[in-house]
């Protein structure tokens, strides 16, 4: 699994790191996120799942 | 023939309406099913959004919606996010939320530095302890009034300090920026707050002038320091981004921290449950009450372009309501929508707004009510809110709030000082270690460029 953020659609709601902490770092100065790791470890991928269904501007995208 | 919710045919929609609050679920599930867009005869006409689909698809779209309320002409439709349009007489737009990019996007950067969750983390031992002081002010009465006593003044006293004002001056803000949303203009109270806000926004006028001669870190001595498209503001400009922050800074998350407090008494199991296991469930359990609360219900806008949505047509210059609230009770993304449920996951509310103008203070809020919340459940843990004694908003057409909420529990040990010496505790910390200065790419560590 592959996940990024979408930086056109992310606002900083910073929800995902809330369900993700270990994959979503969220900028000091604004709070929007990035993802730390572009694969996503088997053991966090339903964390990551969790982050997606929660963002409000729907701006975390999973592949693979 | 007329499709219902059509400009021709018409729904009747008043959420400042005296029973609009008792009728809110079967307004809005009535919407949901019919039209989850519908175009309202009331306040000169204007559409509702209500559906989740609906709102999640206009409120992003940085095109379609303006913000922007038109100082110059009179008749322009372009007037800002309140519906319906204030009769103040006076010429103020609401800060930056009432700008369009750039604009806008000029002041969230001169201000996100400030309230970012790195920036807000910093101010979490002050939240703790204002929370201590304000709980010990009544743990030895085993009485406690949670808005006046505890949710009033936290978000009130923090709000200063992020922008550089005096704490002690938490009580001139305070009462007009709680009393200014929920009395309505024909109250005989309306002159009593009247003069209040005029006393709140001479002191404002009076610190900024200060500031600028005396500058100390905050979010005042950014606004006197950026440029917004390369000019600097005015003081006027200043007062009205103060204005903004403080109606979104108090008002809101002592409506949260109110009803969710109501709501815990009201469900002891379930408080219990949440005191057992903050860890687990105070992230998720915030989540679910500003979906179900949704302090802020909505957000006016006008439509900017010519758009097709669900059957329905949109124009330049039509009027139009995010129903934020309305939003959250969508069957389609929340199962069980009316129900409150502690560990709700992909709870992708809208109660911070979409887009764009997403609530800039969002983790001063959560922070906050968090802080607040833990101090009661560790503190007061047998809580019981008196029913006869609440006091909910009498119209939730702006803010979904409560103005009293007495409660009694067994009464417990002081642990610490009095509330006064530690306001004054914190304002000597926070003068010696410049606690408001914004976030630095010094402090903020290497890894954002
Ligand atoms: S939850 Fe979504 S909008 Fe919020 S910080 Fe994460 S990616 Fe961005």
């Amino acid at each position: 699994m592959r996940v990024h953020v979408d930086e056109t659609k992310c606002q900083g709601h910073t929800l995902c790191a809330m369900a993700a902490p270990d994959i979503f770092e969220l900028s000091d100065f604004d709070g929007h996120a990035q993802a730390v790791a572009g694969d996503v470890p088997p053991h966090l991928e339903d964390a990551v799942k969790a982050a997606a269904s929660t963002c409000p501007e729907q701006a975390i995208v999973i592949t693979g | 023939m007329a499709i219902e919710g059509d400009k021709d045919a018409p729904v009747h929609f008043d959420r400042h309406a005296p029973g609009y609050i008792h009728e809110f679920e079967s307004t809005t599930h009535e919407l949901h099913g019919k039209c989850p867009i519908a175009w309202s005869d009331t306040y000169g006409g204007h559409w509702v959004a209500s559906g989740y689909k609906e709102v999640f698809e206009i409120a992003r779209n940085r095109t379609l919606l303006s913000n922007h309320h038109d100082l110059e002409d009179e008749t322009s439709p372009y007037r800002g996010i309140s519906i319906p349009r204030p009769d103040s007489g006076q010429k103020t737009r609401g800060g930056f939320l009432e700008m369009d990019p750039p604009e806008q996007q000029d002041y969230r950067r001169i201000l996100d530095p400030y309230l970012s969750p790195a920036a807000v983390a910093r101010w979490k031992p002050m939240a703790e302890d204002l929370t201590r002081a304000a709980l010990d002010a009544r743990i030895e009465e085993g009485s406690i009034d949670f808005v006046d006593d505890l949710a009033n003044i936290v978000p009130a006293v923090l709000t200063l300090a992020l922008m550089g004002l005096p704490l002690t001056d938490w009580e001139i803000y305070c009462e007009p920026a709680h009393a200014g949303v929920y009395t309505p203009p024909d109250s005989p109270d309306i002159v009593r707050v009247g003069q209040l806000g005029m006393a709140m926004g001479m002191r404002m006028t009076e610190s900024i002038m200060a500031l600028r001669a005396h500058p100390r870190p905050g979010m005042v001595d950014a606004l006197i320091q950026g440029r917004v498209c390369g000019q600097p503001l005015s003081d006027a400009d200043i007062r009205d981004t103060l204005m903004l922050l403080i109606g979104g800074g108090f008002d809101t998350t002592t409506a949260l921290t109110a009803h969710s407090l109501e709501w815990l008494s009201e469900h002891p199991g379930e408080r219990d449950r949440l005191r057992n296991d903050l860890g687990g469930l105070l992230d998720s359990a915030t989540e679910e009450f500003l979906r179900f609360y949704t302090p802020a219900p909505g957000d006016g806008r006008t439509v900017a372009a010519d758009y097709e949505l669900s059957g329905r047509q949109l124009q330049e210059g039509d009027r139009l309501w995010l129903s934020w609230a309305m939003a959250n009770r969508d069957p389609s993304v929340f199962p069980d929508p009316d129900a409150v449920c502690l560990d709700r996951g992909a709870n992708r509310h809208t109660s911070f707004g979409l887009g764009l103008h997403r609530c800039i203070g969002s983790n001063v809020a959560r922070a906050t009510f968090k802080t607040m919340v833990t101090g009661v459940l560790q503190r007061m843990p047998d809580y019981v809110c008196d029913p006869a004694g609440s006091v909910h908003y009498d119209t939730i057409g702006v803010i979904n709030g409560m103005k009293h909420l007495p409660a009694t529990f067994t009464p417990g040990p002081r642990l610490g000082a009095g509330f006064d010496e530690t306001l004054a505790w914190w304002q000597e910390r926070i003068d010696e270690q410049q606690m408001a200065a914004p976030v630095t790419r010094a402090s903020a560590g290497t890894r954002q460029q």
